[in-house]
């Protein structure tokens, strides 16, 4: 079903796209439209990273990608503002080492909370609708310097992992210990993409290059300012924060 | 190419932000030993110089051959988590004659810090008959409440020779579980005084994911490992107690009654199965052929090799009465000198399902005892 929500989402966003490219002919004079589409890399990581990480053991891509269109008006002679809509996913998939890390796992009336020494698999996925808006400058003719914030509303979220290969010590480190395995019943798994923010603020800065006619190659930096869980929720112990950089091309409609 | 420059940057971008490893937060007594030929003679075995120190426990026990003889000081030397120091140090000599001594072991972060009792006891089992009038209610970190068995011989010094697996439950049960809640529990209206009920549970959603959906009551001479209850539930259940007596039967008082459905491993209902409690005791030997210290596991407990004699009740018929029950041991050759320095060991088991240690059972089984007596041969001494 979620499936079925990002693939709608990314059509929507492709109609809009050729409805905004029929509009854009009859947009004011100086306003410029660019469709685009991007491939993200990055992680939703506490920030700094916490000493209870050990090592990154793997790191997989996901199906990060980026399809959208922004409108751009010019304010004096080198300056100017822009606006856009776009529909992304800041996935991560990653292993890493950890030694007493805090964690918790709830299964429905128990739960079981503790530090963990051992393997940590993470995986999240935020499929979400963002809207930058952003101030530009051009040094020269074809470049586009850009910076400004976003808001981003999620509507497809995913936060689950597994914790294997290590040991935990329920409540604190001299609780009760148990070692954790890697197999089906003796690892532990989490879940919580339901405690998520459904809206996340960031800021984001990037450079536009239109490199032939009217195509163009961008790179952005997107930085989340608001952690994905909200304030009240304790369970994952630092604030992780979508830190991703978008690589992508560009169209020029008008 | 591009994934793999992509994946390459991202974790070298995330590698290059690692920060330096934190001291040890953990203060655990990993090992425990005394040393030494002119501490050999007190010890029945060599092996008993080094006893197995458990993650759950804060006692160190040495087993001696008496208490009485030992001599006023004797250094003890221990392994703790690494950074970890321990007060007082490893190797000072102490005098364990009057009870034990209590150490304190402090993490390398200096945050967090562990009590131990290390404590000598002589190496017999004080009484054979089991009233189960004495218990404490421990408290589990989540808040629960559940009751630990022990003895006390005439002298009242404390024993703990009985185990359950109720530390194990405490982890997956809901938090502020009363006592009653658990699989093994004291009861009031005992045949005499109190009595234990041993009764199946559901283990709670956490211990089903984990493959462990029902927890079922059960006694026993032996320890816990909780470390391994997890990964390998089997070894958790650590059975058997020093024995320098020849068994020769078993007698007591229970009632049973069995759960209204019998699940399997996974949960499901097998219809028509009906749950049976089980009592067994097994006598054996306390060395494995390499001389070390051997204790039967959920997995050989019935099986080993190292199994001299046993003795199993052939059924025990649902009663809500207090109903006798009596079961011998097979013949079987025991050496008498071995018995008398420390060979041997003996286990006595009450589960309320048959199969609990495979995750089968029907919630709602229960078993109770009281009363329980063994009873030995005479040995004519020469």
């Amino acid at each position: 079903m979620k499936r079925n929500r990002i693939r709608t989402a990314i059509l929507l966003a492709v109609a809009l796209c050729v409805k905004g490219y029929v509009m854009a002919q009859h947009l004011p004079d100086g306003m410029q439209v660019k469709a685009r589409v991007g491939y993200s890399i990055g992680g939703t990581t506490p920030i700094p990273l916490p000493a209870t990480i050990r090592s990154i053991d793997a790191f997989r891509l996901t199906p990060s990608l980026m399809v959208g269109a922004d409108a751009w008006l010019p304010v004096g002679r080198q300056w100017g503002v822009s606006a856009g809509l776009r529909v992304e996913n800041k996935a991560m998939d990653a292993d890493a080492t950890v030694k007493g890390y805090h964690m918790e796992m709830v299964q429905g009336t128990t739960q079981l909370e503790g530090i963990f020494t051992g393997q940590v698999c993470q995986k999240v996925k935020q499929w979400m609708l963002t809207v930058p808006v952003q101030a530009t400058w051009q040094p020269g003719r074809k470049v586009t310097l850009k910076a400004g914030p976003y808001v981003s509303l999620l509507f497809s979220r995913g936060f689950n992992g597994i914790a294997s290969d290590g040991y935990l010590r329920q409540g604190d480190p001299t609780g009760p210990r148990v070692t954790i395995g890697n197999d089906k019943n003796t690892r532990a798994t989490y879940d919580f993409h339901g405690d998520m923010r459904r809206v996340q603020l960031g800021v984001g800065a990037g450079v536009d290059w239109q490199c032939w006619q009217d195509f163009g190659l961008s790179a952005d930096l997107n930085w989340g300012l608001t952690g994905i869980f909200p304030g009240s929720f304790k369970t994952v112990e630092q604030a992780l924060y979508p830190v991703y950089g978008t690589v992508g091309v560009f169209y020029r409609i008008k | 190419m591009i994934a793999a420059i992509l994946t390459l940057c991202g974790s070298m971008a995330l590698t290059s932000c690692i920060k330096d490893e934190r001291a040890n937060s953990e203060c655990d007594i990993l090992g425990a030993w005394v040393e030494g030929d002119a501490y050999k003679q007190y010890f029945t075995d060599e092996s008993q110089m080094r006893p197995t120190v458990l993650y759950g426990s804060n006692t160190v026990q040495f087993t001696v051959k008496t208490l009485s003889s030992l001599p006023a000081q004797i250094p003890v030397w221990f392994e703790v988590t690494p950074g970890a120091t321990i007060e007082p140090a490893s190797g000072t000599a102490h005098d364990f004659r009057r009870g034990p001594v209590t150490y304190t072991v402090t993490s390398e972060d200096g945050k967090w810090s562990r009590q131990y009792e290390v404590c000598f006891i002589g190496s017999q089992l004080p009484s054979f008959l089991f009233k189960f009038d004495h218990y404490e209610t421990v408290t589990s970190i989540t808040n629960s409440e559940y009751h630990s068995f022990y003895e006390v011989d005439d002298a009242g010094t404390r024993w703990d020779i009985w185990a359950s697996g109720n530390m194990g439950a405490s982890i997956t049960m809901p938090a502020g579980s009363g006592p009653e809640k658990f699989p093994t529990s004291a009861m009031t209206d005992g045949a005499s005084g109190t009595g234990v009920r041993l009764q199946t549970i559901y283990g709670g959603d956490l211990a089903k994911m984990f493959g462990k959906p029902i927890a079922a009551g059960s006694l026993y001479l032996g320890s816990f490992d909780l470390n391994q209850a997890l990964l390998n539930s089997l070894m958790s259940t650590r059975f058997g107690q020093p024995i320098d007596k020849d068994p020769v039967k078993v007698t007591g008082k229970y009632k049973y009654k069995p759960g209204p459905e019998f699940r399997d491993k996974d949960y499901n209902v097998v219809p028509g199965r009906i749950d049976e409690g089980d009592i067994y005791a097994v006598f054996f030997k306390s060395r494995d052929k390499d001389g070390n210290d051997f204790v039967l596991t959920g997995d050989n407990v019935l099986t080993s090799e190292y199994i001299v004699k046993k003795a199993r009740v052939a059924s025990l018929p649902a009663t809500d009465e207090w109903t006798p029950f009596e079961m011998s041991f097979n013949e079987a050759e025991v050496d008498y000198d071995l018995l008398a320095n420390g060979g041997y060991k003996m286990t006595l088991v009450f589960s309320s399902s048959k199969e609990g240690a495979l995750f089968e059972g029907a919630v709602g089984s229960e078993l109770c005892v009281d009363e329980v007596e063994v009873t030995f041969k005479d040995i004519v001494t020469e």
